[in-house]
């Protein structure tokens, strides 16, 4: 990117290029300090270990792709771009197939199924809970992932918003009572291989997909013109 | 060989001409959350004339992925320039 | 020693790996990989916002206070990682893993900048958004990385109705962002 031949035309005053002095050193110490902090966990639990080497994964993906749910919402209403949208939706079809791949092979194996713990009720809790986590997604600028990885970016705005996030989690623990006697318990799961079967329910999820990626690309092509 | 010298001399004339009448805006978007800096650079976009080009200051690290992007679904000419740590440029030529 | 990191930022491979940004094609892919790899090494998706609860009743209980009654942290599961605390509570250890992995990311690109809160709108701005993400995150049993991300892949129609409740409050952020944020 540094010796391109520049075709617009500019006026002489570009911006003054600091002195650059390059980061890759401290990147370089910073890679050295996460291995170590891994294997201080391993002797721990070699459990831990994994989450963090993990953790330190989804937040160089995150940060080096730019990935942001929230983005993936919320342009498709102010600027009509969902480019995004259509990753998220990439995403939500690979991670279909080898979560089903994994959790098929444990059922067929007579074996509890993993990964179930997303499996909730679904009552109108959820909407309520997704219309002010959309909403303030939208307003602090980053998601839960998207807020970490900013964190991480030196953005002090997220670092505030991480603060309240966990300010209004805590609140949400302590509501957490009302909303599961008067709602929650009268939700349901819907587990879709329990109504559709493990093929049909793939299927369909995968004609969910579809059908969203293409009103996404139409709802580009309409308000952005490309 | 007299003409070509004179064809040639109207081309750099011709430029010349172009580089007085062509503006050029800066936007300061340092410190914006996003999507503010690609919001504010559309409405930018819209006030200024064809031919015009438009410098967005940005450092997010998203806005140097979603402005160009948006420019270019819209046909202008757009440069990305690094000017710092976390610090970029994007220039944008408001082509039609 | 200068000129080695000069040198080092012209090399190709360094360029893509670790300087240009990857697209969000990409992103998807290599996110979902982890995903996948994640379920099938630990026996659970990924999730972001639950060890925030912890980290609140952590901090709330060094200033006294105390969550043992809540319903929320009724179960055996919740006391033990309460009581296990930060460093053994393994869905802490990977959120702090994320803030991490992006600060890395950052750095060896050579794109680190502290962006400092420029006004009191975008201070009111963090604080509301993040307050109602919390106590969302909560209702829904997860965020955009649980309830959505996790809870689509693990076909729970739950997912979707969280995703068409997000398309909705995106919609009415974006119209408070243009009104009141901007």
């Amino acid at each position: 990117m540094s010796e391109e031949v520049k075709s617009i035309q500019r006026s002489g005053t570009r911006a003054p290029r600091k002195p650059k002095k390059s980061q890759i050193p401290y990147g370089i110490a910073l890679v050295i300090i996460i291995i170590l902090i891994g294997v201080a966990l391993s002797y721990k639990s070699g459990n831990l270990a994994m989450f963090w080497i993990f953790g330190i994964g989804f937040g160089f993906v995150l940060q080096k792709s730019r990935f942001c749910f929230t983005a993936s919402f919320r342009d498709p209403w102010i600027t009509g771009s969902t480019s995004i949208t259509k990753a998220v939706l990439i995403a939500f079809a690979i991670t279909t197939i080898g979560f089903t791949a994994i959790k098929y092979g444990a059922f067929v194996n007579g074996l509890p199924i993993p990964g179930m713990n997303y499996v909730v009720p679904i009552s109108f809790a959820t909407v309520v809970g997704g219309i002010l986590f959309g909403t303030g997604m939208v307003i602090a600028g980053g998601c839960a992932s998207g807020t970490l990885m900013r964190v991480g970016e030196g953005f002090m705005m997220q670092m505030l918003a991480l603060v309240f996030f966990i300010v209004g989690s805590l609140l949400g623990a302590y509501h957490f009572g009302f909303w599961k006697i008067n709602f929650i318990s009268n939700g349901t799961k819907i587990f879709l291989p329990d109504y559709f079967g493990w093929f049909g329910a793939v299927v369909i999820q995968f004609l969910i997909i579809g059908c969203i990626y293409v009103a996404a690309d139409l709802w580009q092509k309409k308000k952005m013109g490309a | 060989m007299l003409l070509q010298i004179c064809g040639r001399k109207r081309k750099w004339a011709h430029n010349a001409e172009r580089i007085i009448k062509m503006k050029e805006y800066t936007l300061d978007c340092l410190g914006e959350a996003c999507p503010v800096p690609l919001m504010k650079t559309e409405k930018k976009i819209n006030s200024i004339e064809v031919g015009d080009v438009l410098i967005v200051q940005i450092d997010h690290s998203c806005a140097m992925k979603n402005v160009p992007e948006w420019a270019r679904t819209q046909g202008y000419n757009v440069e990305i320039d690094e000017v710092g740590d976390g610090e970029w440029e994007v220039v944008i030529e408001k082509t039609k | 020693m200068k000129k080695i990191w000069e040198k080092l930022e012209k090399n190709q491979y360094y360029a893509t790996i670790f300087k240009n940004p990857f697209t969000y094609v990409t992103g998807a892919v290599l996110l979902s990989v982890l995903q996948i790899a994640l379920l099938a090494s630990s026996g659970n998706p990924w999730g972001v916002s639950g060890p925030f609860t912890n980290w609140g009743a952590w901090i709330f209980e060094a200033f006294g206070g105390s969550v043992d009654k809540w319903f929320y942290f009724s179960s055996a599961g919740a006391q033990n990682t309460l009581n296990g605390g930060f460093l053994n509570d393994t869905g802490s250890i990977q959120n702090a893993g994320i803030i991490i992995g992006a600060l890395a990311a950052t750095l060896l690109a050579s794109q680190f900048k502290l962006k400092k809160i420029k006004s009191v709108k975008q201070v009111i701005a963090a604080v509301l958004g993040g307050l109602l993400m919390g106590y969302g995150a909560r209702l829904a049993f997860g965020c955009n990385i649980g309830a959505l991300f996790s809870g689509i892949a693990s076909l729970s129609l739950s997912g979707w109705v969280f995703a068409l409740a997000l398309l909705v409050g995106a919609f009415i952020g974006s119209k408070l962002l243009a009104k009141f944020f901007m």
